[in-house]
């Protein structure tokens, strides 16, 4: 095949070339934001996948009461402060999150009859 | 040199060993016993994951804001008004780094999870078992992150406390001055 033969075919299939190429690369982004997407911890946070439609309606909004980022500090701010910073400890500490030991054999497949 | 030889071999077999080991704690009566619970298992498997990626996503939320809407604002506007906060600034700086760890370890945990789940326990018991008990210690590691996050909001409280009290001891200095 000749230069100028070479030239007829990309002519010929230009539109055929120009799919196949955008297909290639379409391909190629979605990978990358696929892997991205796992590799982040994304997918761990993503309840709009299937199999967790059961819990998505429980997903709490954050109500933590913002601390103003700008001012001086003065006895009232440091009050405020405490007041808004003691209930989230709380809040966070009476969940104990992960507690407990549900993957137990003894738990799971043991008393399962 | 052979005794190094083989002592390196032994260490790269060391895991499958150990694998071999962990598979024979099985007994008969509990590759039975998966086998007769396998789709009551793999429901309960199915709802710990939805309950725990819930779980992430409410909690996650708060110790998140935590550090950004409280401890890192709070650092800020003492910092900027002229106090040394560095017991402060200590312990939300180690706090962050707690929570990576969580990030990571519940990452980790739920995708050893998830291949429990994808494996099916009527075919292969002894697989699905050590599956499970790998995504049992993932998720201790997930708790022991907690408790660490729990120990550093603590050390926070306290270092609050420290400071308030510093501060109005100085306001009665300046005062009586």
């Amino acid at each position: 095949m000749n230069e100028t033969d070479e030239l007829t075919f990309r002519y010929r299939y230009r539109f055929l070339l120009m799919i196949i190429s955008t297909i290639i690369i379409a391909i190629v982004l979605v990978s990358i934001s696929i892997s991205m997407y796992y590799k982040s911890g994304a997918a761990q946070l993503d309840l709009s996948r299937p199999g967790y439609k059961s819990v998505r309606s429980q997903v709490t909004n954050d109500e933590t009461g913002s601390f103003s980022a700008t001012g001086n500090i003065d006895q009232s701010v440091i009050n405020e402060f405490k007041d808004l910073y003691y209930s989230q400890a709380k809040k966070i500490k009476e969940a104990n999150a992960f507690s407990g030991d549900p993957l137990d054999p003894v738990s799971l497949w043991e008393t399962v009859e | 040199m052979a005794l190094c030889l083989s002592l390196s071999v032994l260490f790269a077999f060391l895991p499958i060993i150990a694998t071999f080991a962990e598979n024979e704690t099985i007994s008969n009566q509990q590759v039975l016993q998966i086998r007769n619970n396998c789709n009551s298992v793999e429901n309960t498997l199915n709802q710990l994951h939805s309950s725990d990626a819930l779980l992430r996503v409410n909690m996650g939320q708060m110790y998140e804001s935590t550090l950004t809407k409280m401890m890192d604002r709070f650092n800020g506007r003492a910092e900027s008004s002229g106090f040394v906060i560095a017991d402060l600034s200590e312990i939300s700086s180690k706090y962050g780094l707690a929570l990576d760890n969580f990030r990571s370890d519940y990452k980790i945990y739920e995708e050893q999870l998830s291949l429990a789940i994808s494996i099916d326990c009527s075919k292969q018991p002894t697989v699905f078992y050590d599956a499970v008990a790998l995504a049992r210690i993932e998720r201790k590691q997930v708790y022991a992150d907690v408790l660490k996050l729990n120990d550093h909001i603590n050390q926070y409280q306290l270092a609050l406390n420290q400071f308030g009290e510093f501060y109005q001891s100085n306001q009665k200095g300046n005062i009586t001055e």
